[in-house]
């Protein structure tokens, strides 16, 4: 029985209306079609290209160009874009809040990044900060999370996410003693400090529905900096347990609030970590083999079990 | 032919859409209650994350297990004892696959799929190994038989499991396939183009039976691969091994080929797009659509190289700038229409899942693109200076 035969009997039984039968024989028909997700797709296309060609001109010709030239584009560009959303923007709500319009997104999303690009070209021509890079970022994670809160923009968002962790990464970088130790420290840092702020922000119900790009960006970096911890030959013993004790919260965490990629990491990063301790010195090709054999029984076994449990249809 | 039963996945595929449409508001709380238990399938699905880890935990512990076995009971074994066991292994992957499914009735669940993907693995090296390995004299013109071995088997697996990407396997062995039969470059590009062709022409006849059934999906996706396949058969810029070097300098793959075939390909790169576009927006295909609007950038790409132009800094703005464009044009047209809609084409959202699926990858995207369009911070030294691209900033020459 195909669904346009169920849509004919259930309508038949009376379990839905005429109305509802018509319209959804119709969408099972394609009509109308959606072409939502292919213009949004092209349009995200369209911002990047016209942005990195934008970049790649301004940086080979600038010379030929002129700052002012140049600036002036750029700029330009950003006036219309911030003017464009500012003026467009539906009044702030906590609460989700749909786009205005279908190109909004977009417009946002261009603004940010030609931002980027200005303040690249600015300190690359006059070296305002004397190469302090740093704070560029940290004042442009700061800005991309004002317009992302703003707008309820995902995107923009994400670009505060990696300029916040880049101001992290660069601000370790100009320390004396810049090694793998004090990079997972940093990492550990930005993970405390964007987890702790999601977790405030999504109780004072700010833009709650933002909390799931916040919760797995830091589960993803925290992971990595823990098994790079894991992965030391000396000292990797506190690394390993934070490693356990960190699979075992995403579990949990994935577990009671049915979101199966939290699983799914402290699955991976788990067996990673795990497998790597112990076979580590181990030179018999028997013996790791007949590990893997086993762990990765145990490993489906388990997640078969709470697929059964807890798993439900993609 | 198929493994699970027609009914089985119209079911399975009418939960999912009840999902959706409750989902959307097309149905009240009630009726979705009520349907639900008329669209109960016996088939073990799982959540997409499940499904990934279950899908590699079932890889390592597969391939672990064959390599454990010729380790253990064979000290110093030769290529064709491997090859004979890793056959052996193959058909135990399959058989291991089958009962997943007519056992405990998984579906798209990761282990059996796993178990699949292992058996087509386990054939063609264990073919590879046990007719191949033993003398390096072994005639060149029987090496074929290995992708093509590759093709059947996932051509099979495709047809038995219905798995999309075991037809693009298939697609890929086939590929591999006439350069053992002949070293002619050209006579290679018309071959694989022409047995995606035949592809294409099979599926379009058997995929006209199943409109609007479960499987109408399956075939939509092969289609697609099918018309992707032979533009990148075809597109001799884009299948030329040195690639980036020719884009860069903007020199011609010409004199790889006859010239008559060079421009032949270049006429073609520019036909096939709105021949795919057409068929895709006729049968109202999300996938063909895809393929056809992949194919037309491609070609915007390509065109540079293909005709020996050099590149210039603003072809990625125009680019973007006429993407923006026409996805700009085609909302607006579509939005004046009555309704919203314009010879059954709409740019409203009628899917839960369009939505799911750009909240899902936008963060994503957001994290990705800083890093690869804005310029690489400045190094600490002060003598550092930007050179206007005299220095070849961004990459390029400063004459370019």
């Amino acid at each position: 029985m195909t669904i346009l035969d169920r849509l004919e009997h259930w309508n038949e039984q009376g379990a839905i209306s005429l109305d509802q039968h018509a319209y959804l024989a119709g969408l099972c028909r394609r009509e109308p079609f959606s072409l939502f997700l292919e213009l949004n797709v092209l349009l995200y296309a369209g911002v990047l290209a016209f942005v990195a060609g934008l970049g790649w001109t301004f940086t080979t010709w600038s010379e030929q160009l002129g700052d002012v030239l140049v600036l002036t584009v750029l700029s330009a560009i950003l006036a219309a874009c911030f003017w464009y959303c500012f003026s467009r923007a539906p009044a702030w709500s906590p609460a989700e809040t749909p786009a205005p319009t279908a190109v909004f997104d977009y417009v946002l999303y261009l603004g940010s990044l030609v931002w980027c690009v200005e303040l690249a070209y600015l300190e690359n021509r006059f070296h305002v900060l004397s190469g302090q890079w740093d704070f560029y970022l940290l004042a442009t994670a700061v800005f991309f999370f004002f317009l992302a809160y703003r707008f309820d923009n995902r995107f923009v968002l994400s670009l505060a996410l990696s300029s916040l962790a880049g101001w992290f990464g660069l601000t370790i970088s100009r320390w004396p003693a810049h090694q793998d130790a004090v990079y997972r420290q940093c990492a550990l840092l930005y993970c405390l400090v964007v987890g702790l702020g999601a977790l405030l922000l999504q109780r004072r119900g700010l833009k709650p529905h933002f909390s799931g790009t916040y919760l797995n960006i830091v589960a993803n970096v925290l992971f990595w900096a823990l098994l790079s911890g894991v992965f030391n030959r000396r000292g990797y013993g506190v690394w390993f347990v934070a490693l356990v004790l960190a699979c075992g919260a995403s579990l949990a965490w994935g577990l009671t609030r049915r979101q199966f990629a939290f699983v799914a990491y402290s699955a991976l990063y788990g067996y990673v970590g795990i497998s790597s301790i112990l076979i580590r010195d181990i030179r018999d090709e028997t013996f790791i083999l007949s590990y893997f054999v086993i762990t990765a029984v145990v490993m489906l076994v388990v997640l078969v079990q709470i697929a059964r449990r807890f798993g439900r249809p993609a | 032919m198929r493994i699970y039963s027609a009914s089985s996945e119209e079911t399975l595929r009418a939960r999912k859409l009840l999902e959706d449409w409750a989902g959307e508001g097309f149905l009240t709380k009630e009726q979705y209650q009520r349907l639900e238990h008329e669209t109960v399938s016996e088939l073990r699905t799982s959540n997409i994350f499940l499904r990934l880890i279950l899908f590699l935990f079932t890889l390592i512990g597969s391939g672990a297990a064959a390599a454990l076995f010729i380790v253990v009971f064979f000290s110093r074994p030769s290529g064709q004892t491997i090859g004979i066991f890793l056959l052996i292994f193959a058909a135990i992957c399959y058989a291991a696959a089958e009962a997943a499914v007519s056992q405990a009735r998984l579906y798209r669940h990761g282990i059996e799929e796993a178990l699949a993907v292992c058996s087509v693995v386990l054939l063609c090296v264990g073919m590879q190994f046990a007719l191949f390995s033993r003398s390096p004299y072994s005639p060149d013109s029987l090496h074929w038989l290995v992708p093509a071995a590759g093709v059947v088997f996932s051509f099979w697996i495709w047809h038995r499991f219905g798995l999309w990407y075991a037809f693009l396997a298939a697609m890929i062995f086939a590929a591999s396939l006439p350069r053992y039969w002949t070293p002619s470059h050209s006579a290679q590009h018309v071959t694989v183009a022409l047995l995606y062709a035949i592809g294409l022409l099979w599926v379009t006849a058997v995929r006209s039976r199943h409109r609007f059934d479960y499987l109408e999906g399956e075939y939509s996706v092969v289609e697609a691969l099918l018309w992707l396949g032979i533009y990148l058969a075809i597109n001799l810029q884009l299948s030329s091994l040195n690639l980036r070097g020719q884009w860069w300098a903007g020199t011609r793959a010409a004199f790889e080929f006859a010239r008559p075939f060079y421009w032949t390909t270049w006429v073609l790169i520019w036909a096939l797009p709105p021949v795919i576009l057409a068929r895709g927006v006729r049968q109202k295909d999300r996938f063909v659509i895809a393929v056809g609007a992949i194919a037309a950038i491609l070609t915007f790409l390509s065109n540079k190289p293909y005709l020996g132009w050099p590149r210039h800094t603003w072809d990625p703005m125009l680019l973007g700038m006429l993407l923006a464009g026409t996805a700009l044009f085609i909302q607006r047209w579509l939005a004046h229409g009555p309704g919203g809609i314009r010879h059954g084409f709409t740019a409203a959202r009628l899917s839960g899942k369009d939505k799911y699926w750009m909240n899902a990858v936008s963060p994503v995207l957001g994290l990705v693109t800083p890093q690869a369009i804005t310029p690489s911070p400045q190094t600490s030294s002060p003598d550092f200076r930007f050179d206007g691209g005299a220095s070849g900033g961004g990459g390029a020459g400063g004459d370019f």
